[in-house]
């Protein structure tokens, strides 16, 4: 009887002590933030651009002398790989929450990885700040702990056609039929499916609604396909290793399409890709761009942060990069306001943002906020188009450099 | 269905079909002549792409004469691999007969091992090489392209079956290789050397993988993890064409490219894939030791 008291009261002790730990104080060390991305397999490049511009921004942050509101609390980064596997994924998540007691994670790039990610994230009570991920479901499972600064899939469709809607208004000339091809995962079948819905609300008629499996390194069927199918513009949805072979396969095949092609990011976002292709194999593509690609030339204070990039990585800053720094300045906000490491106060920091200014605005959104499902409204993109080998802006017009004029139609190859 | 577009489709799917062949070529063999299912023959083939890769990385050595270098070394490594670490299995067993399952296992693990080595020295990332010539084909027509590195590749696979068949039927070694396939104690008893047989067996099975890769890397791009999509690939076309028999692999593998090819303009490519599947249950259902195969 007295042994087993002995020992409840050591339980106890040793249980107050834990939850003791376990509070935090206004003043700490360091806080520690989990990154799960995906730094192998299809989506490494993607990954790895986002978890360096994370990094560059928490070496700013700890230069500067952390975070004031903590005690001047350092930024400890932990990075899991996803390998672009979902499951990998959630058990990275799982472990850097268990493992390291993280106060808040960020990623995962891929929408396919995220959407089984940010469970586990609600099931920790951990709050997950979204990179990169644009699947609608994300933000519509009235989950808690998740928020999504960047666009929503449907936001990335709806861009796309306005641009086509809004060129041809311009011109007088445009597409009656639109051909999709997407990679098979969460991301490429989310774009499909928004496409379908708008598209049919606008009138266009979809000759070839095709996804291919993930992994794919021949498209001759696909584009024997939309050769003998004819859509007048193609919209496709592919990451860097896809699309490399697609974009060659298109240029070695000569396929015409009268409006062009249209993609969504990913693979045409990623400096590797324009390293692989021909130049003339991507001239008057358009590409929706996560963020604004000539920041660099419009904002001075980006300059730093791109030069730093180069030296980690040897190109220049791309939307991924730029996510990743956004990432860890949207998160450094909320800890201001949060004055706590604990999740529950950050996760109502996170609620009550409204980031209108600053570093964390480096994509080119004008806000950060998010509503009840954690989404940011104001986020959005800009498509480009591939001019004389530079991606210029060209939609919306508000983004168009002066003097600056899209190719519409697309000239056929024989006339190029 | 415009005849055009399905000639073009039979094309395309004869042109990746014979490149499956070759692929496949090294796997009919091995379990023909030693009964071993090599699980890890996915990951040789990454291998293989990765040799010619490296070299013209490295030393900007074109990929077609860095086959000189990736046959042997792939040889080499296939030889080594059976002679250290399957060969000990034969010992074990009795009368040289393998457990199916143990020697599954066994390349299995190796396959593994390969693929996960690679993945720790050069990483993930997926790799290719840029060719001038790459990116031009061979327009017959208006309408049908074949790229000129993926013809090359056709008519190499199909210039490897041709020789393995030759090489099978007409030399020494190669008939000492197909009296072990026909029965390994007889061989033995007319004084054939039958470990060394198998180790050479498996050399030459990966060699055939280091010229494919070789001919593969200029429109193929590699990463440590191309290999399991290949290893099954290769399985359901030996299994289409007959363990065992060289002309059976080719057979297989045109069967499989042209019914990916041409299901692919029905319905996509994804649902493709499914013919395939259906079409290799209905030959093992039917047909077990496959259309050109010989009797187990």
């Amino acid at each position: 009887m007295r042994r087993m008291l002995f020992v409840i009261g050591l339980s106890v002790v040793a249980l107050v002590l834990s939850s003791g730990l376990a509070l935090a104080g206004e003043k700490v060390d360091e806080v520690k933030i989990g990154g799960v991305l995906s730094l192998s397999g299809m989506a490494a490049n993607q990954g790895t651009q986002t978890k360096t511009g994370a990094i560059i921004a928490a070496d700013e942050i700890n230069a500067k002398g952390g975070i004031p509101a903590l005690g001047g609390a350092k930024i400890k980064l932990f990075f899991g790989d996803s390998q672009s596997k979902p499951d990998v994924g959630a058990s990275e998540t799982e472990r850097i929450i268990q493992r390291e007691n993280v106060s808040v994670l960020f990623g995962a790039y891929q929408s396919a990885v995220t959407t089984v990610t940010t469970e586990v994230a609600e099931r920790y009570k951990t709050p997950w700040l979204v990179t990169g991920s644009v699947a609608d479901i994300i933000t519509q499972r009235g989950f808690k702990y998740t928020f999504r600064p960047n666009n929503k899939a449907i936001y990335d469709a709806r861009e796309q056609l306005d641009a086509i809607k809004g060129l041809t208004q311009e011109t007088g000339k445009g597409p009656k039929s639109i051909g999709i091809l997407v990679e098979g995962t969460d991301w490429g079948k989310s774009h499909a499916t928004n496409l379908r819905k708008l598209a049919k609300d606008m009138g266009y008629e979809i000759v070839l609604d095709e996804a291919y499996s993930p992994g794919t390194m021949d498209f001759s069927a696909q584009i024997l396909k939309i050769k003998s199918r004819k859509p007048e513009a193609l919209v496709i949805a592919m990451y860097t290793p896809d699309h490399i072979v697609f974009t060659k396969q298109t240029y070695e095949g000569k396929l015409d399409i009268p409006f062009g092609i249209h993609s969504v990011g990913a693979g045409s976002e990623d400096p590797n890709f324009y390293k692989a292709v021909p130049v003339q194999a991507v001239e008057y593509m358009f590409v929706q761009e996560d963020f604004q690609i000539d920041i660099t030339e419009v904002a001075d204070w980006t300059k730093p942060i791109d030069k730093k990039f180069r030296e980690m990585l040897g190109y220049e800053l791309t939307s991924y990069g730029a996510q990743g720094y956004s990432a860890i300045y949207t998160i450094y906000d909320v800890l201001q306001r949060a004055g706590s490491v604990d999740k529950e106060k950050i996760r109502e920091a996170f609620t009550k943002t409204n980031i209108v200014s600053g570093p964390a605005l480096i994509m080119g959104w004008q806000k950060i906020a998010f509503d009840q499902d954690g989404q940011n409204l104001d986020a959005h993109g800009v498509i480009s188009q591939n001019l004389k080998g530079k991606r210029t802006s060209i939609w919306p017009l508000a983004n168009r450099p002066k003097g600056i004029k899209p190719v519409w139609p697309i000239p056929a190859w024989k006339d190029r | 269905m415009d005849p055009i577009i399905l000639g073009i489709a039979v094309v395309n799917g004869v042109i990746v079909g014979g490149l499956y062949g070759a692929i496949a070529l090294g796997l009919s063999l091995i379990f023909g002549v030693m009964r071993v299912i090599n699980f890890a023959h996915g990951s040789f083939l990454m291998l293989g792409l990765f040799i010619p890769f490296w070299l013209w990385k490295l030393f900007g050595v074109n990929p077609y004469l860095a086959a000189v270098v990736a046959a042997p070394a792939l040889f080499g490594i296939g030889y080594l691999i059976q002679a250290t670490i399957i060969a000990p299995l034969f010992k074990r067993e009795r009368a040289m007969v393998l457990e199916p399952l143990s020697v599954l296992l066994l390349t299995a693990g190796v396959g593994i091992m390969l693929d996960n080595l690679a993945l720790m020295t050069v990483g993930p990332d997926f790799r290719g090489i840029t060719m001038e010539f790459a990116a031009k084909a061979l327009w017959i027509g208006t309408v049908l392209n074949i790229n000129y590195t993926r013809l090359i590749a056709f008519l190499v696979s199909l210039a490897i079956t041709v020789a393995m068949s030759l090489f099978l039927a007409r030399t020494d070694l190669g008939r000492a290789i197909r009296s072990t396939a026909q029965n390994r104690d007889a061989a033995a008893l007319c004084g054939i050397n039958v470990p060394r047989v198998y180790n050479i067996t498996f050399g030459l099975g990966c060699a055939i993988l280091g010229i494919v890769g070789c001919v593969m890397i200029p429109f193929y791009l590699v990463s440590p993890a191309v290999g399991l999509a290949f290893g099954i690939r290769s399985f359901i076309v030996v299994v289409l064409g007959g363990i065992g028999s060289i002309p059976g692999s080719i057979l297989g593998g045109l069967i499989l490219g042209v019914v990916e090819s041409v299901t692919a303009q029905f319905v996509t490519a994804t649902s493709a894939s499914i013919f395939s599947f259906v079409i290799f249950i209905l030959v093992l259902f039917f047909r077990p030791t496959g259309l050109m195969g010989m009797k187990v």
